[in-house]
């Protein structure tokens, strides 16, 4: 009944985002960061950082090892002070709440629960510290362990448990707390291929329901496959804020990875073409990005030059480019990588 | 923060401890190691006669919790009241549960006064734990005949028990104050065996303070020195200023502790 009950007023936000088109357009965010600073003594964690995610969307926060992300999710689970900048969870100031709110619900790093009790005890003592917002019942615990796939071991003691079921319980108990903002730090990095699967319908389920789920990764896949909208953050900025299809529209070609007879000669036949760029690899070969036309014109034109091409694959996706392109530390992180880098970066500082 | 926010964390906290080997060992020592004890010295030949009370043992039963309160005095309690309260806060650490216990619906405010009194009642159900087996002990393999009191004079049943039992009252406010103390090192280290020992090793050195020379302000500061007040409830006409000032000195332990650890764990950031 209750569960019914919140929903309703999720749905409610849901319907004013659907409503509006555009989920970036709707006046009330379930998730509101602003200018979100931290430090940790001379080191900036993060600077002016931005986050704004809307009810009935999975929103992605990605970025490298040690971009921030976690810092971030754990400034909004209020776990870390920050130096900086204003944070709304369900439309309430994290300044004005003394613990996490009622509908707000998630996890950071490796999640951790103790090792003597059982999965199922673990969640119902902590479905017991939430108290006097109205208890779960031991039915919708096992509901939670069921939908987090943890259903047959959740009498096992947590200290057999692997990473993976521990990942999967604290997915339970955040699910019991009804959540209608859900922060996840790395939901999926402990799971197999299948449990990663699950986990993912799982969370799309959440977000259908109407809650807003926002989740940081380093997997751009994984991202691309879930979410709606994205933010990228590296060196503690910023760099990409909006919509997935937004990210598409600046992502540059694919990157292939190409083997010839003869590397310097297909530079120079790419040199000539216009649509190709072609660099030298790393690894030896060349690092291609082109579209799939302009690619198929430089494997001819390959062949009338005599040289033969010995391999090619993809290398990364389009997004994976742009991602790397956003993220990459090169020596100089201000100069762009490409055009549609440029237009990124462009972007970020609007964003910022 | 409110009252029943402390509730549900205490209710948490006693559920955990419940579930835990630890402190069900300690208190099923402190049930069974009086009686063992008391069985022991009666089936001896000698008494421990260079203990307070220690040479009546076989005479009266309620020499029994006197001698074991005098010996606990020295280091079991700083131990007992410790043993849960130096552990309470780092065991989160050393689980790494603090994140999973704070992104719930409970304040930092709320799970600090649920930890510390969670950790203060276990302290007095240790100290009435060994308290009243030593007492049972004592009456049901000795006897319930008078007591010789520090003054020597003989003081009937009721009134021997009578003191005995506000003897063990007058050291729960000294009590608290390691248990103050151990819940300040616990959430200041981080570290369990610095939360029980740091305790331990302070109370040790206070024991060692008080034989020494030195001002009476000072002496009376020392923590461990109330345990040793309820010598002047045990003499022919009482006199209760050492248990005022044991109150008054645990209960400021307890306080300036109670206040740097809450400032502690206020100002922390978890996990960062």
């Amino acid at each position: 009944m209750r569960r019914d009950v919140e929903r309703g007023r999720v749905e409610d936000l849901a319907c004013g985002a659907r409503a509006g088109g555009d989920p970036f357009v709707v006046d009330r965010p379930a998730l509101e960061a602003l200018a979100v600073s931290k430090r940790y003594g001379d080191r900036h964690a993060l600077r002016d950082v931005e986050l704004v995610a809307r009810a009935a969307g999975l929103h992605g926060l990605l970025g490298p090892n040690g971009a921030g992300k976690t810092t971030l999710m754990r400034i909004l689970l209020g776990l870390v002070r920050r130096d900086g900048g204003t944070v709304h969870l369900l439309g309430r100031d994290l300044d004005t709440l003394h613990a996490l709110p009622e509908g707000v619900a998630g996890f950071v790093d490796t999640p951790a629960f103790y090792p003597y009790l059982t999965g199922r005890r673990n969640l119902a003592l902590l479905a017991r510290l939430d108290g006097d917002v109205a208890s779960p019942g031991a039915r919708q615990i096992d509901d939670a362990l069921d939908q987090a796939g943890l259903g047959a071991r959740a009498d096992d003691p947590v200290a057999g448990y692997s990473t993976g079921m521990r990942q999967r319980l604290a997915l339970a108990a955040a699910l019991v707390r009804s959540p209608r903002l859900l922060l996840l730090d790395e939901p999926t990095s402990s799971l197999d291929p299948a449990g990663a699967r699950d986990v993912r319908a799982l969370l799309r389920q959440i977000a259908a329901d109407g809650a807003a789920v926002v989740l940081s990764s380093h997997d751009m896949a994984e991202v691309e496959e879930l979410c709606t909208a994205v933010t990228i953050i590296n060196r503690s900025r910023i760099v990409f804020s909006g919509t997935l299809d937004e990210l598409r529209r600046r992502a540059p070609a694919s990157t292939q990875a190409l083997r010839t007879s003869n590397d310097s000669g297909a530079l120079e036949v790419a040199a000539s073409l216009h649509d190709v760029d072609a660099r030298a690899a790393r690894d030896g070969g060349l690092d291609v990005s082109a579209d799939p036309a302009a690619l198929d014109a430089y494997v001819i034109a390959l062949g009338r030059a005599g040289i033969a091409v010995r391999g090619l694959e993809r290398r990364a996706s389009s997004l994976e480019s742009l991602f790397l392109q956003l993220t990459e530390d090169g020596p100089d992180p201000g100069a762009p990588a490409s055009r549609d880098a440029a237009r990124g970066r462009a972007r970020a500082r609007e964003v910022s | 923060m409110s009252r029943r926010g402390v509730r549900t964390v205490v209710a948490f906290e006693a559920a955990k401890l419940r579930a835990q080997f630890k402190p069900r060992a300690v208190l099923a020592l402190c049930a069974a190691g009086p009686f063992a004890f008391v069985g022991a010295v009666r089936l001896q030949s000698t008494v421990p006669a260079d203990t307070l009370f220690g040479r009546h043992m076989k005479e009266s039963g309620f020499a029994a919790p006197l001698v074991v309160l005098g010996f606990a005095a020295l280091w079991a309690l700083p131990v007992l009241t410790s043993v849960v309260a130096g552990d309470l806060f780092s065991a989160e650490d050393r689980y790494g549960t603090w994140t999973t216990v704070l992104t719930r619906s409970r304040s930092r405010a709320e799970v600090f006064a649920g930890k510390v009194v969670t950790a203060l009642a276990f302290s007095t159900l240790a100290v009435a734990v060994l308290g009243a087996s030593s007492l049972f002990a004592g009456v049901l393999l000795v006897g319930r005949q008078p007591l010789v009191d520090l003054s020597g004079v003989l003081l009937p049943s009721a009134p021997a028990f009578g003191r005995v039992v506000l003897a063990w009252l007058s050291v729960l406010p000294p009590a608290f104050g390691f248990t103050a103390l151990a819940v300040l090192a616990s959430v200041a280290t981080r570290s369990s065996a610095a939360g029980i020992g740091l305790p331990v090793v302070a109370g040790l050195l206070m024991q060692l303070c008080a034989y020494m020379d030195g001002p009476e302000a000072v002496r009376r500061l020392l923590l461990g020195s109330g345990f040793g007040a309820w010598h002047g409830l045990l003499t022919e006409h009482p006199y209760f200023r050492p248990v005022i000032d044991g109150t008054i000195g645990g209960g400021a332990y307890a306080a300036v502790c109670l206040t740097l650890a809450y400032r502690i764990l206020r100002h922390r950031d978890i996990g960062g």
